[in-house]
């Protein structure tokens, strides 16, 4: 086979469906080689965790070939079979036991190797761990416990451990690796990241990493090529070694041309309000963001951009309720707010929070027409002691479903719907309630760009009959097609205020 | 193949509903074989007397678990709330009847609070209070047997109306109102929602603590409710009342088809499951079969009914 000789791992034309064709990949060719680290960028949904899985042997395959050093192999079928491959990978997120040891967790899974009479000799195991945190140079002490490290070292004795793994899994110290990261940097500050980076860069001469991402300066600044998925195939390879490439063409990789030009932006506003819905003062939360201050004016769309981990989250999360900020104030509707309020007080000030993740706004066993009623139950109820009204429960979730054109039966349990549709019926119990104030994370995460599209008209029809939007995403589209205004957010602070075609200016030099 | 497909599909769907129906039928069919007495006017009787406050106290235990909570301290209120019938109705008559359930609602109160707004386990809170309140219990009764002269309180629960006795009346009420209000009133929908997934619910404007809070005062009140209830019928008890009863009160709410792990089931199921736990035990005891091998049978069929009735498609962790 026409492999390279100097690869040590090559996956040829994987293909992966899911009972419809949600996710899947197709047709996908990477090959790894001796000490480089590859990227995988994509948007959210692009493919990218299912040919992780599909690696690591958590899903197997439809279709396609691996090759270990250009021999053809199996795929395997779970992970411990992976490793002997010489795959092993790091989870974004719940990778780490926090109460275990340090060297407890190191060896998690091959404590058998570590038998003498029934017992564990902790004496070997401790100095192997000790041995091999320190060709990796991870400074930490192995009896100390997981949770006590900070989250970048942590990071770090993961991606040891996944090492780990795949030499014990061989008996040989001199084997090479394949380790995968799932975006090893979200839960990281800025400075956290940069230490990660240093110290996996040290790494590289003895192991090869494919880093999966998608914030595009991370993927930039330290791999030597980068594949790019979206909708499940590869459209781009770069070889950061050989070309120079700027982040404004691996943007447009990635997001692609086709998600952009559908939707026109909408007319010039002239219906914004001098009255102030919410004001910001000040806000921190510490370790999160310091000093936010802003005003939302009545019918105006803001955005609050930046990179994962900048702060942003938590800003929309504070105006929630789901967290609370440590000082300044917050102003609804002229009233000044309590920093420890649950969600139910904010929105009963007219403040709502959607978030694309499914798992924060559907009851998925439940079917479209209580989804839709939990929002507005004043809406449904008898004048008779108070009980809910199912036929006009029933036109309530109709109504909904018309005006979206949702194409399902409104007696369907939610988790049996596609993506675009769950998200669908979710903005529309919103646009039901309609709120005063209605904050947006990633609306449009995960899903196709016809679904796409409709939210993003559903949620201009919104804003023009007079509610205040705050938006945040991952994708810079959303903010020029959806806001006024953009602030930019880096480190937890505001840099800058810019105009949308300000902002589209910005991102594509 | 088409049709038992469409056949198998719908089944694995009801599979809680239809479940529980056909073990009712084979508890009573079987009992009926081996006691022709079982379905006698006598043996109704007994089967009555021996299911109707379990029901009144499985209702609040299935909004808790509704919920996604637990509730271990059910028995022991109602076995509080019994012994203050008993020790005080002749000191201060009827009013022993508010103030038993005041108190127990008061200690639902409490384990609300524990859980909702301290955010202790309800497991760890309830199993903790239980033992509380069975030491107030005892402490009250010193142990005595007590046994209810008044009349009057006995009437509650053993007048005959139309042939059949008033606790009857008392649970079919009370599970009637709890079916009511878990299926009609929006109290019902915010407890599935909960249950179901506590984000969304929060996110979806339910005041989660207030809700919390509320379903085990619920709880308590039942527990409470009850406890009078029993005292009513058995005219007299000692702290041994309801001993290991909270298993078999777990076992007929899951039975009935309301998952331990929450958002789907409700009143109107458990009513099956209390029917099948109870008439189990009493068919056992009609036959003769001794307490200890009672144990055996119910504890296992408490684990069988949960496999039969748990939809595991879609449960990821299991604790």
């Amino acid at each position: 086979m026409g492999s390279k000789e100097d690869s040590i791992i090559e996956i040829k034309g994987v293909y992966k469906t899911f009972n419809g064709v949600v996710n899947a990949i197709e047709d996908i060719s990477i090959a790894i080689r001796q000490n480089e680290i590859v990227g995988v960028v994509g948007e959210n949904g692009a493919g990218k965790s299912t040919l992780m899985k599909v690696l690591v042997g958590v899903f197997p395959p439809d279709k396609g070939e691996l090759y270990c050093k250009g021999e053809k192999v199996l795929f395997p079928k779970n992970p411990k079979e992976a490793a002997r491959r010489g795959i092993s990978i790091v989870y974004q997120e719940k990778g780490v036991i926090p109460c275990l040891k340090v060297y407890q967790f190191l060896f998690l899974g091959h404590e058998d190797k570590y038998e003498k009479m029934s017992n564990l000799n902790l004496g070997k195991m401790r100095k192997y761990a000790r041995e091999i945190l320190e060709e990796f140079h991870v400074n930490c002490d192995v009896d100390s416990f997981m949770y006590e490290l900070p989250l970048s070292v942590q990071k770090m004795v993961e991606i040891a451990k996944a090492i780990l793994n795949v030499r014990l899994e061989h008996g040989d110290n001199n084997i090479t690796s394949v380790i995968i990261l799932d975006e090893p940097t979200a839960p990281l500050t800025i400075e956290e990241r940069k230490k990660l980076f240093s110290d996996i860069l040290r790494m590289k001469k003895n192991v090869s990493f494919i880093f999966v991402s998608h914030i595009i300066p991370e993927v930039m600044e330290f791999t030597d090529r980068i594949h790019v998925l979206r909708d499940g195939r590869l459209v781009a390879n770069f070889d950061l070694t050989k070309s120079k490439i700027t982040e404004e063409d691996l943007f447009k990789e990635i997001v692609g041309k086709e998600s952009s030009e559908h939707i026109c932006k909408h007319e010039i506003k002239s219906n914004i309000n001098e009255k102030i819905a919410l004001s910001a003062m000040n806000l921190t939360k510490n370790g999160c963001y310091y000093d936010i201050s802003f005003d939302l004016h009545k019918g105006e769309c803001i955005g609050i951009f930046g990179t994962a981990g900048s702060g942003k989250s938590e800003i929309i999360n504070t105006i929630a309720g789901v967290i609370n900020y440590d000082s300044g104030t917050l102003m609804i509707k002229g009233r000044k707010v309590k920093a420890k309020e649950l969600p139910y007080a904010r929105l009963k000030r007219g403040v709502g929070y959607f978030s694309g993740e499914i798992e924060k706004n559907l009851f998925l066993n439940w079917p479209v027409t209580k989804n839709i009623s939990i929002l507005n139950i004043e809406k449904i109820l008898s004048k008779f002691i108070s009980t809910m009204n199912f036929k006009a429960e029933k036109q309530l979730a109709k109504k909904i479903i018309d005006r979206l054109r949702i194409k399902t039966d409104v007696n369907a349990d939610c988790y049996s719907l596609s993506g675009g549709t769950k998200q669908k019926i979710s903005v529309g119990k919103w646009l039901e309630k309609s709120p005063d104030i209605l904050l947006l994370e990633n609306p449009t995460i995960g899903i196709d760009v016809g679904a796409r599209n409709d939210i993003y008209e559903t949620i201009l029809d919104m804003n023009k009959s007079g509610i205040s939007i705050i938006l945040v995403s991952d994708d810079p589209e959303e903010y020029y097609i959806l806001c006024n205004k953009i602030f930019f957010l880096k480190e937890g602070r505001i840099q800058k205020v810019l105009s949308p075609e300000k902002f589209k200016e910005v991102m594509s030099t | 193949m088409g049709r038992t497909s469409l056949f198998s599909g719908w089944l694995r769907k009801s599979i809680s509903t239809v479940m529980p129906i056909i073990v009712v039928i084979v508890v009573i069919g079987v009992f009926q074989l081996v006691n022709p007495t079982f379905l006698s006017y006598q043996g109704i009787i007994t089967l009555i007397y021996s299911s109707a406050y379990f029901l009144v106290a499985a209702c609040g235990l299935t909004f808790v678990i509704m919920m996604g909570s637990f509730d271990f301290s059910v028995i022991s209120l109602l076995k509080l709330s019994a012994i203050i019938c008993v020790l005080y109705i002749d000191k201060i008559g009827f009013m022993v009847i508010p103030i038993a359930l005041l108190i127990c609602v008061g200690f639902g109160f409490v384990n609300g609070l524990l859980f909702a707004k301290f955010k202790v386990p309800s497991f760890m809170v309830t199993l903790g209070i239980s033992i509380v309140v069975e030491g107030i219990a005892l402490y009250l009764s010193k142990g005595f047997l007590n046994i209810m002269y008044n009349k009057a309180f006995m009437a509650i629960s053993t007048t005959f109306i139309a042939g059949l006795p008033s606790i009857l009346y008392w649970a079919i009420g009370t599970w009637s109102i709890c079916t009511f209000i878990a299926i009609r009133m929006p109290f019902g929908r915010r407890t599935y929602a909960i249950g179901g997934n506590s984000i969304a619910a929060g996110l979806s404007g339910i005041n989660i603590e207030r809700q919390r809070i509320y379903v085990f005062m619920l709880s308590g009140f039942l527990s409470g409710l009850a406890g009078i209830l029993y005292m009513a019928q058995m005219g007299g008890g000692s702290t041994n009342i309801g001993v290991n009863m909270t298993i078999p009160l777990f076992a007929s709410v899951v039975a009935g088809g309301t998952a331990l792990t929450g958002g789907v089931g409700g009143p109107h199921r458990t009513l099956l499951g209390v029917i099948i736990i109870t008439w189990i035990q009493a068919g056992l005891l009609m036959i003769g079969m001794g307490l200890n091998m009672q144990f055996v049978v119910i504890g296992l069929i408490a684990i069988v009914m949960t496999i039969a009735t748990t939809d595991r498609r879609r449960t990821k962790i299991i604790k």
